[in-house]
């Protein structure tokens, strides 16, 4: 038998060799097509809304309604009005999106105790936080991928359709361009948030089962919960609550402004995202250098 | 570059209530082929694991040449290894599995061919995972192990799911690797098997060391002398014949078992008496046997 050239370790080869993990299996162009659809959907019921928003439909309104609803439209036609509507536009899909980077990233490590393939990762790379580093980047690059998709199609439709309202265009405007970032930013963590998930439960349909219910049940429980709560503590900090769910800290972190009545400012949502990211990521590491792989 | 012995010292495994391993020590040597035999639960995964540092030790070492496995500068070059559990994503194809390995391990991307070459496995190349038979998954981790030209290999119950064709390619695969100055270490279960593969053995029960050692010198240390069958016409006078220093049974065959004289007396102690030999073999005890022997009531499920 030949011997081998010499061979080139590298931390840049082990990422190249978890995005391949990645690229030949299916999951990847499913979420990357699912994407596709979500966002048109998403897209196509934010523009009906904003629509509406914009040009509420006036007649068979009592006069008292009708001036609320002018006056609203009236706020939605302002400059921070349309910078608010065109991030959100341009964010579209990014709900779903974000559960579909949590599921990648749980996959990532989670198919390594399902098809047994741990045992060959570790024998190749003996250095356990390179492999969940490498893992981390790797599901990271397909999370943006993922908002790559989302952001084209957004790009392509939301300055049409803003101009089919008649409305100024805010696309250059800095919060929309840091909304459009942040969100990026967002399907990053979500896939490490996944990975992290993911190395603590091993579980593939357990992991995927407790993110789901992370993100979606997680987000409303506290919803209901905190004005519920405010009945007792009459602050309105407790309205702002919500934010530690996850799902919802994210959407704060991303919304310009304030994502909802008495929500926290952006940067706190942004922090509690470092925070579980933080976390997972950090027990994700450590978690798989003590475990024994049998 | 660290030679490739094998040096496991003081290896012990504790679980919560089990100790798998139990205070393990033995050599292994490169340019031989060496036998990890023990019974179920005797704790052979379980080093070979800690060996490859896929399972963390409780107390003692284990190195390959001088080296824990952790820290090889470059392990897939240094060291191939099957193992039981070792699988790749039912989805993937032979060929990007391997391909995996090499971007991990730095090799370029045409070793996974030549490995896939060297078992066998090139027209199943492309093939899904969830395809391949035991045989085939079988040939795919000697691949995987081999595909960083490693100078030891360590393989857990490599001929499980093998045919007979496939365990004789197995078997010269293993020698001619061994000849080549390499080490290999591999369990397995099929005794009859390991006694025509293995130049060594390292035989334990219930996590402990029982013996280790040249195959020839393990089965020797066996009830001392071997036997030897003889068939004659005549066994009264063959018996008077051997006289006091021998002891002789008859098989249901009517043949003589004697122990003591070895053949060469038996024979010239016929001569003498002029008894007609049909038969005169020496019996050693074969691996089976004494494994049975050496591991007797330490093999209990724990």
């Amino acid at each position: 038998m030949t011997a081998p050239t010499t061979s080139r370790r590298s931390p840049l080869g082990l990422v190249s060799a978890e995005v391949l993990k990645i690229r030949t299996t299916n999951v990847w162009w499913l979420f990357g097509i699912s994407m596709v659809a979500v966002t048109l959907l998403a897209l196509g019921l934010n523009m009906l809304i904003t629509h509406y928003q914009l040009s509420p439909p006036l007649d068979q309104m009592s006069e008292e309604s009708r001036m609320q609803m002018e006056a609203e439209a009236a706020a939605a036609r302002s400059t921070a009005g349309l910078i608010k509507i065109t991030a959100n536009l341009m964010t579209s899909g990014q709900y779903l999106g974000l559960l579909f980077a949590l599921i990648l990233g749980a996959l990532v490590v989670t198919n390594e105790y399902f098809h047994q393939t741990a045992t060959a990762t570790f024998l190749t790379t003996p250095h356990r936080t390179a492999v969940i580093v490498a893992k981390f980047v790797a599901a990271g690059l397909f999370g943006a991928l993922f908002w790559l998709v989302a952001t084209v199609i957004n790009l392509v439709v939301t300055p049409i359709y803003l101009s089919s309202e008649g409305v100024a265009v805010h696309l250059t405007d800095w919060p929309v361009i840091q909304s459009v970032l942040l969100s990026l930013l967002a399907f990053v963590m979500w896939t490490i948030f996944g990975l992290g998930l993911g190395t603590l439960i091993r579980s593939q349909i357990g992991t995927i089962i407790v993110g789901i219910v992370v993100y979606l049940v997680s987000d409303i429980l506290l919803n209901i919960l905190a004005p519920l709560l405010h009945n007792w503590i009459e602050k309105d900090w407790v309205l702002g609550l919500p934010v530690i769910a996850p799902a919802t800290a994210s959407t704060i972190m991303i919304t310009p402004g304030r994502a909802f009545e008495h929500a926290p400012p952006q940067w706190a949502g942004l922090l509690v995202m470092i925070g579980y990211v933080v976390i997972l990521g950090g027990l994700g590491i450590l978690l798989t250098r003590r475990r024994d792989i049998s | 570059m660290p030679d490739g012995r094998i040096a496991v010292a003081g290896l012990t495994k504790q679980y919560k209530t089990v100790r798998a391993v139990d205070g393990l020590s033995f050599e292994v040597e490169p340019g031989r082929v060496t036998g990890f035999l023990g019974p179920n639960g005797a704790g052979k995964t379980t080093t070979l694991r800690m060996l490859l540092n896929l399972v963390r030790p409780t107390a003692g070492t284990a190195t390959i040449g001088g080296l824990r496995y952790a820290d090889l500068p470059d392990p897939v070059r240094t060291v191939g290894a099957v193992l039981e559990a070792s699988a790749a994503h039912k989805g993937r194809s032979a060929r990007n599995h391997l391909r995996v390995i090499c971007r991990a391990a730095g090799l370029p991307d045409r070793r996974a061919d030549e490995a896939l070459d060297m078992v066998g496995l090139s027209t199943a190349a492309n093939r899904k995972f969830k395809g391949y038979s035991l045989g085939m998954k079988q040939r795919l981790g000697i691949a995987a192990a081999m595909i960083g030209d490693p100078r030891v290999l360590i393989l857990d119950e490599p001929a499980n799911g093998l045919d007979p064709e496939g365990i004789r390619w197995m078997r010269q695969l293993l020698q001619a690797l061994a000849a080549e100055g390499r080490t290999v270490l591999v369990s397995s279960h099929l005794l009859s098997e390991m006694e025509i593969l293995a130049d060594d053995v390292i035989i334990l029960a219930a996590g402990r060391l029982i013996t280790q050692g040249p195959v020839d010198t393990v089965l020797g240390s066996m009830g001392g002398a071997g036997r030897t069958r003889v068939r004659t016409p005549d066994p009264a006078a063959l018996t008077a014949a051997l006289g006091e220093g021998a002891k002789v049974t008859t098989d249901v065959d009517g043949d003589l078992w004697v122990t003591g004289p070895d053949a060469v007396a038996v024979g010239e102690a016929a001569h003498r008496a002029g008894v007609v030999l049909h038969q005169l073999t020496t019996e050693r005890p074969d691996l089976e046997e004494v494994f049975l022997e050496l591991t007797k009531g330490k093999a209990d499920i724990r």
